[in-house]
């Protein structure tokens, strides 16, 4: 079996409150994968993750990790003696330990001394080793953290709001860093974010989560362009819900939880300009300008018509006023 | 696991602590006059004397606890109640010795001779020269008039020579009249008992109260006291024997007894010997202010002074008897 | 531990938990350890289920005279603590006057003199008044002189002890006035309060949790004292448990007196956690931003100034200065070769009692945060317990133990050092576990997981992470023991071993013999030990601020 994680119907309530934190949740992950726990706060990501590292207990459940199994209704295997690693949203690093002790704090971590000089050369923190966690910057820190899980040779690493405590400038960055340097680990990857960005950036597959519950899981272009309900489609960035008989058949719709019938998601930037006069084998709307922001690269117009108001991104070129009356398509 | 070991190992220790020509002594007088007399024993017996002081209670519970193991071979105390307690615990091993019967009167030790008086102290009646005529004062228990109302000062009822007073009232008039006359006495008190003997007495000389009840020997304390005031208290008070044209005063004493573990029984009897001796009783008459267990033996000028008095003859013993019953009536009749 | 009660359900699964998955040897030496410190406690509560011969004579004549004594004198000696504690914490935080920086740090002073001392430098206050007395007699009448007489030992005693027991309030109360003072009073500020105002609707609400915090600690030292009350003559609890135990001979009835106290005590912290407990907004974490406090003009300066300066006289300058004056005259007399062991005793007795105390405690909050156990939170919350106990409470329970091992196993266990400090473990394990605990709370508790998810070994995370971090808990810890050891009487008294003194022995025995000048040389003895500490313990509060 090449799935490294199996999670089978894990559950947990905290006793204060009512409502499950996490409430029978799935989901494999293969071995070399990187997989993302997305959702909003209070959805339960955090709890899922400490569950899996072991910091909490679930309620039921099953999880195997290499095929042992480490969560189930009997057993209970400790963090220290699962063969993950857990690196905290604030990093957690020893504040009386230099960068070095930190970084072979772990078990086994200075087993290998030339692989974690590689490491911490890729991960370009070798010249801080014998500074203090206090004396260097977020990123820095960051990357100490990871070096230091990574030393450990875990089989599944497990990152909480990796990028959270960074400035919104460097995330891109940082995405691509992070991204080379697990992929020149190679070692399984388990994260969590409520920004859906790092998702599409950095994972094979993505478990989106609301309130305890799975809502969807697949690869994050899927779910980006195939959303399964309203919750998920919102989740990942801008979007228009409409009734489905407003476009075309071909596209992926869902339930409306609330109306009844089928909802599609259309991104700003699917729609496209088109020609009233000119037929199209795709159903247009007609409505009214009725505003247009400026955003830099592009422009974001609110068209509003009979039954539907919609957002759409208009491309440079394209000339358009309050009031206008435009037609659109996707 | 340590601990119980490490703990283990110190008690064991603490057992093998007196060897031969020594003696644990656990004392509660705490007056100078000991030291000068356990030095004199040990130079002429060469017996080593340990003191282990302490409060007297304490003490008796401490032996209680330590039991059989106790280090303990003398238990010096004061008030014949405190020895019938210790008596009652089992802490005490009756002894004999034909000197110790020379010594000591019949009524001042215990029947079984767990325990021997070693000096006397009565508790009497001290009153302020200006304000009360000697003529004024008969007996105990005429304190409990009304016209006594707002004059009177005692110390607290926790302490064991007031125990003891009732004690003695309750053999002689019965529990009953017992309860009145606490009741009474407490209502003519000048202020809720507080402070010890001498501090009662400083009260007469005050003008706050005009009688208090104390023993004999903090008298002698007052007089003879470094600091001016005390002898100026000494001064305004007068000494009045109650009770003389009927049972006597209210004696007491402090004695001692040999434990039940010690393990140098001769060595604890010779000791008890020697404090009842006469010469060691001469010593008490001079330092530390009290009577000698034969009152009559007296040679000491101050004691003198006050004059000789008719004591109450019953067995102290029965101080010890009756010591749980007069607690109680003392919690009854309201004196804390 | 609130959510281990909330259902029966979830407790059984807690439970459950806590045996298939929390149970190794560092939990379970942890759970064994607490509850032994326990045990003690937990025998004096039993003795409620005992029949004591004499309890109904004890509930007809006593009982109520000695719960008299007791409340009255924790009311008044808690309400001047309060007033003279918050007022003084108030003047000192927030306004600006001529001595403050002095009274900032002074005010704490008091702390050193224990209870007890503080009685004998005022022993004859009560007497002072006999003039007073003596003219009610002959002008109003005996039965009313009778009755002032004894109505003034109350507001006299509880004057005496709060002196010297209202920095409990202090502290707390300065504490909680300087984190939140900067934002609320800003805040009240520009909504128009005035100064008096602000102080009673907005910092005093505000500071009520550290109050009741500060007020119940007064409460403890109140009923825990002996020799303060006994020297003025009332009949609170303790004096009661003494009693009925010597006086009485009935060690039965004064554990139930001892058992009945404990209860009183324990209901006062349910209490206080309830009063306590919209208490969140206490705890303000950010740094706090230096306002400007208020100028006083002339008057208000000087109103100040004698605010502060009351407490200050009354609790440390005059009995410093009675005692100095006293010990002036009898020191050669008491200033003998045993008195070198005297001090030796006291230091090594409250230096080592610290070591192990500290050792404990770091021990037992360890191993409840790091295994996150419910079983061990709840041990160690028994075992916390001592504090709020008499020290002759917690004597007379080593004494039970000790007695039913010393017939069981023929050891004898009183009356060695071993024992007092075993005593010592039990009363104060709470005041080195409260600033360990919540040391390791705000600095541990995070790494210690992250130790755990590195696959490190606990004692790797005790020894690298926890004991560097938290090591000024750990002298803070310290030191608070080592100054209530050397303030300690009652237990002492019960349990010293064979000619073994100390400080507080030795002042205890010499006012016994009615010497009172004499013993203001141990008493003094004892408060210039403790009194650097207590600057010391004051100034690290501050700076932490």
């Amino acid at each position: 079996m090449s799935e490294l994680l199996v999670v089978r119907e894990i559950s947990k309530t905290f006793d204060t409150g009512g409502c499950p934190a996490v409430d029978q949740v799935s989901f494999d992950c293969r071995k070399g994968e990187v997989l993302a726990i997305v959702g909003g706060s209070g959805s339960g990501k955090t709890t899922l993750l400490r569950i899996i590292a072991g910091l909490e207990i679930p309620d039921s459940g099953e999880i195997m990790l290499d095929g042992e199994r480490i969560n189930g209704q009997t057993n209970f295997l400790p963090p220290e003696k699962r063969d993950c690693t857990l690196v905290f949203q604030d990093f957690a690093l020893f504040p009386n330990l230099t960068v070095w002790r930190n970084v072979t704090f772990g078990k086994g971590a200075s087993e290998d001394p030339e692989g974690l000089e590689k490491l911490m050369a890729m991960a370009e923190i070798s010249d801080l080793r014998d500074r203090y966690p206090d004396e260097i910057s977020g990123g820095q820190q960051q990357r100490v953290a990871l070096v230091r899980a990574l030393a450990t040779k875990p089989l599944l690493l497990l990152l909480d709001e990796p990028l959270s405590q960074l400035d919104p400038e460097l995330r891109e960055n940082v995405r691509r860093e992070l991204l080379a340097l697990l992929s020149e680990s190679g070692v399984t990857t388990l994260f969590v974010s409520h920004d859906t960005e790092d998702a599409l950036a950095m994972a094979d597959k993505v478990v989106v989560l609301r309130d305890g519950k799975t809502e969807q899981m697949g690869t994050p272009t899927e779910a980006y362009r195939k959303p399964a309900n309203s919750y998920v489609a919102k989740l990942f960035g801008k979007t228009n819900l409409l009734p489905a008989d407003l476009v075309a058949t071909g596209r992926h719709r869902f339930e409306d939880p609330e109306g009844g019938g089928e909802l599609v998601s259309v991104r700003p930037g699917d729609w496209r300009v088109v020609d009233p006069a000119h037929d199209s084998d795709t159903p247009v709307l007609t409505g009214r300008v009725k505003s247009i922001h400026d955003r830099g690269g592009h422009r974001e117009i609110l068209l509003v018509g009979e039954r539907f108001e919609v957002v759409a991104r208009l491309p440079l070129g394209v000339e358009s006023e309050v009031g206008d009356e435009l037609s659109i398509t996707c | 696991m340590k601990l119980i070991l490490t703990s283990l190992l110190l008690g064991l220790l603490a057992g093998f602590s007196a060897s031969a020509a020594e003696l644990n002594v656990y004392s509660h007088r705490h007056y100078d006059s000991d030291a000068v007399l356990f030095d004199r024993f040990t130079k002429e017996t060469g017996i080593k004397v340990n003191v282990v002081k302490g409060s007297a209670d304490q003490l008796i519970q401490r032996l209680i606890s330590e039991g059989k193991n106790s280090p303990a071979d003398v238990l010096l105390t004061v008030d014949a109640g405190r020895l019938h307690r210790a008596k009652e615990a089992g802490i005490l091993q009756p002894v004999q010795s034909k000197k110790l019967r020379q010594n000591v009167p019949a009524s001042m030790s215990d029947p079984q001779g767990h325990w021997y008086g070693m000096t006397v102290r009565a508790r009497v009646l001290v009153y302020s020269k200006e304000r009360v005529k000697p003529s004024e004062l008969t007996t105990y228990e005429d304190l409990a008039k009304p016209s006594w109302r707002g004059r009177i000062a005692v110390r607290s009822s926790s302490n064991i020579y007031n125990q003891s007073l009732l004690a003695s009232i309750i053999a002689a008039n019965g529990p009953d009249k017992a309860l009145s006359w606490a009741k009474a006495v407490r209502k003519n008190m000048v202020r809720a008992p507080r402070g010890s003997d001498r501090d009662q007495a400083r009260a007469v000389a005050a003008g706050l109260a005009d009688v208090a009840i104390m023993n004999t020997y903090y008298l002698g304390i007052l007089a003879n006291s470094e600091v001016a005031e005390d002898r100026e208290v000494a001064k305004k008070v007068s000494v009045f024997f109650p009770n003389q044209k009927g049972r006597g005063a209210h004696v007491n004493v402090s004695g001692g007894g040999v434990t039940s573990s010690s393990k140098n029984k001769k060595e604890a009897i010779q000791f008890l010997e020697f404090l009842t001796s006469p010469k060691s009783q001469n010593t008490f008459g001079e330092q530390s202010y009290e009577y000698p267990v034969k009152i009559e033996a007296n040679r000491s000028e101050l004691l003198e002074s006050w004059g000789p008095f008719k004591a109450d003859k019953v067995n102290l013993s029965i101080l010890g008897s009756k010591n749980s019953e007069a607690v109680k009536i003392f919690d009854r009749a309201g004196w804390e | 531990m609130i959510s281990l009660l909330s259902s029966p359900k979830t407790l059984f699964r807690n439970l459950g938990r806590e045996f298939r998955f929390k149970l190794n040897v560092w939990t379970l030496s942890a759970l064994v350890l607490g509850l032994l410190v326990f045990i003690p406690m937990a025998e004096v509560l039993w003795q409620l289920t005992d029949p004591a011969e004499n309890w109904e004579h004890l509930k007809e004549t006593v009982l109520g005279r000695y719960l008299k004594d007791s409340l009255i004198l924790v009311a008044g000696t808690v309400f001047l603590s309060v007033a003279a504690g918050v007022s003084c914490a108030w003047l000192v935080t927030c306004c600006e006057f001529p001595g403050r920086k002095l009274f900032e740090w002074a005010l704490v002073l008091p702390l050193a003199v224990p209870t007890f001392i503080a009685a004998y430098a005022y022993f004859d206050l009560l007497d002072m008044l006999t003039p007073l007395l003596i003219w009610v007699r002959i002008n109003v009448g005996p039965d009313e002189m009778i009755f002032l007489s004894d109505f003034l030992v109350y507001p006299v005693t509880a004057l005496v002890m709060a002196s010297v027991l209202y920095p409990y309030v202090y502290l707390l109360a300065r504490a909680s006035f300087s984190r939140q003072g900067g934002q609320m009073i800003e805040a009240a500020q520009t909504l128009g309060y005035n100064p008096k105002s602000i102080f009673f609707r907005v910092a005093l609400p505000l500071a009520r949790p550290s109050i009741v915090a500060g007020a119940s600690l007064v409460i403890m030292e109140t009923l825990n004292d002996y020799g303060a009350v006994k020297h003025f003559g009332l009949s609170t609890f303790t004096i009661g448990i003494f009693r009925t135990w010597f006086a009485l001979n009935d060690m039965a009835g004064a554990l139930r007196l001892a058992a009945m106290l404990m209860l009183f005590i324990l209901f006062l912290l349910f209490l206080e956690r309830i009063l306590r407990s919209g208490a969140k907004f206490d705890e303000v974490k950010n740094a706090i931003r230096p306002f400007r406090r208020y100028r006083l003009s002339v008057g208000g300066s000087i109103l100040a100034i004698l605010c502060c300066l009351l407490p200050l006289a009354f609790g440390f300058i005059v009995p410093l200065s009675r005692l100095c004056l006293w010990a002036g005259a009898t020191y050669e007399k008491i200033l003998d070769s045993t008195f070198v062991n005297l001090v030796t005793n006291s230091l090594s007795l409250a230096a080592c009692s610290s070591v192990l105390i500290v050792a404990f405690a770091t021990f037992l909050a360890f191993v409840g945060r790091y295994y996150r156990s419910a079983g061990v939170h709840a041990s160690n919350r028994l075992a916390i317990l001592g504090y709020s106990v008499p020290g002759a409470v917690v004597a007379m329970g080593i004494l039970l133990v000790a007695g039913q091992l010393n017939v069981t196993f023929d050891v004898l266990l009183t009356g060695s050092i071993l024992t007092l400090i075993l005593a010592y473990l039990i009363r104060f394990l709470a005041v080195a576990w409260q600033p360990i605990d919540s040391g390791m709370e705000k600095n541990c508790d995070r790494l210690n997981e992250a130790s755990k998810s590195l696959k490190s070994s606990a004692i790797s995370s005790l020894v690298k992470i926890n004991l560097p971090l938290i090591r000024s808990s750990m002298w803070a810890a310290a030191l608070l023991v080592f100054v209530d050891t050397m303030k300690e009487l009652p237990l002492t008294l019960i349990l010293r071993p064979t000619n073994f003194e100390t400080l507080s022995t030795r002042t205890f025995d010499l006012t016994s013999q009615a010497q009172i000048p004499e013993s203001s040389v141990p008493a003094i003895c004892i408060i210039l030990v403790v009194v650097f500490p207590v600057i010391w313990l004051n100034r690290k509060m501050e700076a932490r601020r």
